[in-house]
């Protein structure tokens, strides 16, 4: 992570987890999780409902007490600390604005409650921080009277203005429309370059994380599934619930037939043999695997040119739909269904029932661990 | 400034209703507003009338209504009684609700239970048990002169005292249960947001919950007061001529004096103090909040 070490700027903090456990009754809501987080790093949280996103970011603003484990806030530990005296900014999914208090009231909040600034310094403070999120004008409305974009700034707003070490935002986007959605995607990030507060950002939007971090950590059943930067966890998953999570993938169940060198041949349900880089991959011969290919990997031709050390798999166009940017086939390949996308003026002259040949360039093809179910046989060659 | 106003939901077409189904809500309607026609409405026109034309049309009965100083002295100590009860019930009833609000479920059950019981209580059994309580030979002047505090009965019923205290009394489960109702509808993500951002428990609760609650506040304060105003039985049996309030006025004038003309005539003087105290109170403070209106 020493990449964004780099770029991290004075004013970020660095966040440490370490061991963090938090049961509700005899469910585990976060089971043992540790996470580096690098000063001013953006860093989202991205897991499916249930996977103890919320609980972990609940623990990091001292809402919830861990049952065991630590939080380190700049090697400090604040695990003991009330969440009124962690210096911590927060933007909650349904902003959370005071509805009694005009917008400038509501931004200055920290700042009464923080700090013993001057009326005019304070008021300098508010009006850099509505500057700051374009809203210099409405210093005087009320919450009520804003859109939900304008109460999404506001809350950005507050939660900065004291100039936290910290940022925590809980699915701050959720209750915006599409438009406004990416439109704020771009202005956290602009936000973000130019305070350089640590972020910590919990989404279920795999879209909104992987567009908006530097890190992303993955959170299944209570646990880390993989920590990485987007780049690295669409293209380099480690385990089947991190390709299937993010983005669309053809997942289909392998056999390793053969190891030659740093090359895997394993043979899919329509009994073909597909070549894959060895990588990282643990698979043993004979044992079971999970291959991935996405489908904007996949090109699809109607005759079979086969170029040079490619792999080629023949099939039967099952359905095809019309998405703007591209059209989306079901290719059936023996007893496997294959996504793939294919560019417009591809895809417009195919129909359904076509004979089509897939290929793709070497390396996009991935091999992954076989769910827990299947590893009967994997164990046994590996003892 | 890029922000874009949001689309707002388009406003639903109204399907046309069949004959049936706009009867329905009607026919729902019927039997309530028939008990209330019959019950309500027509004895309040009937008593109305009666104040203005008992031997002719006349103000008469008005007129010596405001001349006469008891009636004026009687509304001030109703006034001034139930805007006292009505101070107390808040002030005692506040942390109370507060502490339903933050309790959790189990907590919280209980304390309505003790809150609820008193309130099923008949309200004249709630008044005689002060009289047991308070009298010369009540459990209260008992262990005062037990612990040797006092040497003779202290006075303790039968004035200012022992009226309000009932009142507040018999008002505090409803005050409780209303003010409740209100805080609930707080959103207590707010109080969240407030200690994120720096307040202690404390100044979570001055500067975000109870400015936030203080609708709340006006609307239980507006029942209680107009409730509290038409106190009979407590004040009947606690309190002595001097803390006579217009009720027990109203209800000599029309059983032992039996002049209806000048009973109407008070109990429609109430009436109108009643519903324009809460007309001017709703202008304030939109009470609507406290039946589930929209927060303005």
């Amino acid at each position: 992570m020493t990449e964004f070490a780099a770029a991290a700027m004075a004013s970020g903090a660095q966040l440490r987890l370490r061991q963090l456990t938090k049961a509700f009754g005899a469910a585990k809501a976060v089971d043992q999780i540790s996470l580096d987080v690098p000063a001013g790093a953006f860093v989202s949280l991205l897991g499916p409902s249930g996977s103890g996103k919320t609980t972990t970011l609940n623990l990091i603003a001292g809402f919830l007490t861990p049952d065991s484990g630590d939080i380190l806030l700049d090697e400090r530990s604040i695990a003991d600390v009330p969440p009124h005296k962690r210096n911590i900014g927060m933007v909650f999914q349904s902003y959370s604005l005071f509805p009694h208090m005009t917008v400038a009231d509501n931004v200055g909040f920290p700042l009464r409650m923080r700090t013993q600034l001057s009326r005019q310094d304070a008021r300098r403070r508010i009006d850099e921080m509505l500057a700051l999120v374009q809203l210099g004008h409405l210093g005087t409305r009320y919450p009520r009277q804003l859109s939900g974009g304008q109460q999404q700034r506001v809350a950005m707003a507050r939660a900065l203005v004291s100039h936290p070490r910290l940022l925590l935002m809980d699915e701050p986007l959720g209750a915006l429309d599409k438009k406004l959605r990416e439109q704020m995607q771009v202005e956290i990030k602009r936000i973000h370059r130019s305070v350089g507060t640590t972020v910590i950002y919990v989404t279920h939007d795999q879209t909104e994380a992987l567009t908006m971090s530097d890190v992303v950590v993955v959170m299944h059943q209570a646990r880390v599934s993989q920590v990485g930067s987007p780049r690295v966890l669409y293209e380099a998953p480690a385990n089947l619930f991190v390709a299937d999570f993010l983005g669309d993938s053809n997942l289909l169940n392998a056999t390793v037939a053969q190891i030659c060198g740093d090359e895997f041949a394993v043979k899919i349900g329509s009994g073909e043999t597909i070549r894959v880089a060895r990588g990282t991959s643990a698979a043993t011969q004979g044992g079971r695997a999970v291959l991935l290919i996405r489908p904007e990997d996949i090109s699809v031709t109607t005759t079979a040119e086969r170029a040079e050390s490619q792999d080629v798999l023949a099939g039967t166009i099952r359905d095809i739909s019309y998405h703007g940017d591209t059209f989306r086939l079901d290719v059936a390949v023996g007893t496997d269904v294959l996504k793939v996308k294919v560019a417009r003026e591809r895809g417009a002259g195919m129909e359904r029932g076509d004979r089509v040949f897939l290929t793709w360039r070497s390396g996009v093809v991935r091999l992954l661990p076989a769910p827990d179910g299947m590893n009967d046989a994997d164990n046994g060659d590996k003892r | 400034m890029t922000a874009v106003a949001e689309p707002r939901a388009a406003p639903l077409l109204r399907p046309t209703l069949s004959l049936n189904a706009r009867l329905l809500p009607a026919l729902l309607l019927l039997p309530c507003l028939t008990w209330i026609a019959f019950f309500f409405l027509a004895p309040l026109i009937l008593m109305c009338w009666r104040s203005l034309a008992s031997e002719g049309f006349s103000l008469e009965a008005y007129s010596v209504l405001f001349t006469s100083p008891l009636f004026t002295k009687v509304m001030v100590t109703t006034v001034k009684t139930a805007a006292i009860a009505t101070v107390f019930a808040l002030l005692l009833a506040y942390p109370l609700a507060y502490a339903l609000t933050i309790s959790g479920s189990k907590v919280r059950a209980l304390i309505l239970v003790f809150v609820l019981i008193p309130y099923w209580v008949d309200i004249i059994v709630r008044s005689f048990s002060w009289l047991i309580l308070l009298g010369d030979n009540g459990m209260v002047n008992k262990a005062l002169m037990g612990l040797g505090i006092v040497s003779a009965p202290l006075q303790l019923l039968y004035n200012p005292f022992s009226v309000l205290l009932a009142m507040v009394q018999i008002l505090l489960p409803l005050t409780t249960v209303t003010l409740f109702g209100g805080m609930l509808r707080i959103d207590r993500t707010l109080v969240t947001a407030a200690k994120i951002h720096g307040a202690s428990e404390w100044q979570a609760f001055r500067t975000v919950f109870f400015p936030l609650s203080l609708p709340g506040v006006y609307g239980a304060g507006l029942l209680v007061f107009v409730l509290a105003l038409g106190f009979y039985v407590t004040p009947a049996l606690l309190g002595s001529p001097r803390e006579t309030m217009i009720a027990q006025t109203i209800m000599v004038e029309a059983s032992q004096l039996l002049d209806w003309p000048q009973a109407s005539a008070a109990g429609a003087v109430l009436l109108i103090i009643t519903t324009s105290i809460a007309a001017i109170y709703n202008r304030y403070f939109s009470l609507d909040r406290l039946w589930g209106g929209s927060d303005k």
